[in-house]
């Protein structure tokens, strides 16, 4: 299976290529991108075939496509490979704007190419067992659940992630996604109500939103909320976290999904403190599902749906904040 | 490659599970008592053998998990059997049975794993990794805790039997101590006052290798029931490891207190990935591909010969030479 890479623009690109060459079968033919300065040390850095076009690497006809770029080049990069007939994996938010999202949607469509949108911590081994738990009924009834995915800023990785233009919105955009999919994938209901406090109380320098905390009210009935800050400072001993407390009627389940680390002290590395994580990486599952669908020519385990559900559950954040009142998410079309 | 197993304990079940979850073709199971054999292949619906013998004719691999007495007898059967065999740790109780299982599995050309699976545990992997890979420097100080309560009725309790806690448990930490910094020189061991009727032991074992780098290794069962810590602290002069299992886990619960505490506690809580499993995919990924193990045979004698010297110091109050 032939496989390129659209864009190195998002960080997270990096890691797949490794997740992907670790898959027998999987060749990872390159990958396009339109910064000469970042095409360059990527070729160098990973041995990568380096496309200057995106229609160039789409012209060598891969089977399948991880799109990669800015949040808000998704919809015309996903368009493109769609056409070309490949497969897509589409890094989150899938979009910063309903209209992108369904452009996108009706594309794959028109072409019949499979379409995923990435949650790796769907496959996390911590996170399954933690929804095996609460769908048993172990716990008893979900009385609450408190979701936590705050990180340092992540510009100094990547400049665009704080730029309004490319990323279509700051913290809020960024981390919202990844706990309202495990919110729904895990209880198995829709987000109804969003309340949200946004802002930029870190960082003068951007034009995007810092800091976002949300109140949930899932459709179920649950409470939940979600912490999608950038309030870890860049000293932190690692990029952040992803916990989730839920809460039952008989028992409460504590997830800590990267608690599995050493804590190293070196000098001369990027941190002088850090957390070295020690369990597989979640990215590496996810990319395994995908290959899977790819080969199989079945439905990938994460929809365009559920890329879509989760964005608009981050924007009805936006649009609560701004109004001051709880806003549904489903009510952005 | 047909897995039989010999030996339904606690460790048989652990391999069995981690078999089951793999999907190796684990067929089959022997043991001594009838009624631990009936139940055990019940739980994991593998076929029982009527003996050692039948075992033998039915399996490619033979896993011994049977007691530590019984290693020597039923590894050396199995490599005259023509079998590859893979072995719960401690090799032996004594470094020329350990030394016989070695001899036997030369001449017959088959090949021995020894399952010390603390090499597997993820975050001691990692460890290693950053020490091997000079991320921290020259290592000058290493410390290891490995401590739970004390084992229930049973062969474990009998040191004529298992070795007693520093060739049952501290190995585990002796053989991570060689892994970082090879062979020591010198070992000097104390234990705690003897407890009435009780095998409540608490060993501190200091490891003094060549140009002053050294290791304290803590084994003991010594804590209240259900209760078992482990920890690693590397320090190097460019850098340092710490890491503990009071961290917390990624998944935790809490539930109504009250659970009864297992037989013999494994350190499962918090992790990921089962090291069991990964231990014993390794053995048989190498076996299948011809490929060296992780652990070799010599160092399982290696670690045997050290936690001796430790129970030697330990009960001599005297610093003991390790020949290397």
């Amino acid at each position: 299976m032939r496989i390129g890479i659209l864009s190195f623009a998002h960080l997270h690109a990096e890691g797949y290529v490794q997740n992907l060459r670790r898959i027998s079968g999987v060749e990872v033919i390159g990958f396009s991108d339109t910064d000469p300065e970042r095409g360059r040390r990527i070729s160098q850095s990973f041995g990568l075939r380096w496309f200057w076009t995106h229609e160039g690497l789409l012209a060598e006809a891969p089977d399948a496509v991880i799109v990669t770029s800015e949040n808000a080049h998704h919809r015309e990069h996903v368009a493109m490979a769609a056409a070309a007939g490949a497969d897509v994996l589409c890094e989150k938010p899938v979009a910063a704007t309903v209209a992108d999202a369904l452009a996108m949607q009706e594309a794959v469509e028109r072409s019949g190419v499979r379409f995923m949108t990435a949650f790796p911590m769907r496959f996390s081994p911590a996170v399954q067992a933690l929804r095996d738990m609460v769908r048993s009924g172990e716990l008893g009834r979900v009385l609450a659940v408190v979701g936590v995915n705050h990180s340092e800023n992540p510009k100094r990785h990547r400049a665009w992630f704080a730029q309004k233009a490319l990323a279509g919105g700051g913290a809020t955009l960024d981390h919202t996604v990844h706990l309202a999919d495990l919110y729904r994938w895990i209880f198995e209901t829709e987000v109804g109500e969003v309340a949200a406090e946004v802002a930029n109380p870190f960082d003068p320098e951007v034009n995007v939103d810092t800091a976002g905390l949300l109140l949930l009210r899932l459709e179920n009935g649950i409470p939940a909320s979600i912490d999608a800050s950038w309030s870890r400072p860049n000293h932190y001993p690692r990029w952040g976290h992803v916990k989730m407390e839920v809460v039952g009627e008989r028992g409460t389940a504590i997830l800590d999904a990267f608690a599995g680390h050493l804590h190293v002290w070196r000098k001369g590395a990027g941190r002088d403190y850090e957390w070295l994580g020690y369990h597989s990486d979640p990215a590496q599952g996810m990319m395994e599902a995908f290959v899977r669908s790819v080969r199989d020519q079945s439905e990938p385990p994460v929809t365009w749906r559920d890329g879509f559900e989760a964005m608009r559950v981050a924007l009805a954040a936006y649009r609560a904040a701004e109004a001051g009142v709880p806003v549904d998410p489903r009510s952005l079309v | 490659m047909k897995i039989g197993i010999v030996g339904t304990g606690t460790m048989g079940r652990v391999h069995a599970a981690a078999y089951r979850r793999m999907g190796a073709e684990f067929v089959g199971a022997y043991d001594r008592n009838p009624e631990k054999l009936a139940a055990f292949v019940g739980a994991y619906t593998v076929d029982p053998f009527k003996s050692f013998e039948e075992l033998l004719m039915r399996v490619d691999v033979v896993d011994v998990t049977a007691p530590t007495y019984a290693h020597e007898e039923l590894a050396v059967r199995a490599f005259e059997a023509g079998k590859d065999v893979i072995l719960e740790k401690p090799l032996a109780l004594t470094p020329d049975s350990g030394r016989r299982i070695l001899e036997a599995a030369r001449e017959s050309g088959r090949r021995l794993f020894v399952a010390m699976v603390v090499r597997f545990f993820p975050q001691y992997r990692k460890a290693a990794e950053l020490v091997h890979a000079g991320e921290l420097g020259r290592v000058g100080v290493v410390r290891l805790k490995r401590v739970l309560f004390p084992p229930g009725p049973g062969w474990y309790r009998d040191p004529e039997k298992s070795g007693g806690m520093p060739v049952d448990l501290m190995i585990h930490d002796l053989d991570y101590a060689r892994w970082l910094l090879g062979d020591p020189v010198r070992v000097f061991a104390r234990k705690s006052p003897p407890v009435e009727g009780e095998v409540l032991e608490h060993v501190q074992a200091l490891l003094s290798f060549p140009d002053g780098r050294m290791a304290l290794v803590e084994g003991g069962w010594a804590y209240p029931a259900g209760y078992f810590r482990t920890a690693l602290d590397i320090a190097g002069d460019r850098g340092l490891v710490e890491w503990s299992s009071d961290q917390p886990p990624p998944l935790a619960t809490l539930f109504p207190a009250g659970e009864p505490a297992p037989e013999v506690g494994l350190p499962m809580a918090g992790l990921e990935e089962d090291p069991y499993e990964l231990e014993l995919r390794h053995a048989l990924e190498a076996l299948e591909r011809g490929k060296p193990f992780d652990v070799a045979p010599e160092d399982a004698l290696a670690a045997l010969e050290l936690a001796l010297a430790v129970r030697e110091s330990a009960a001599s109050g005297r610093p003991v030479e390790v020949a290397s």
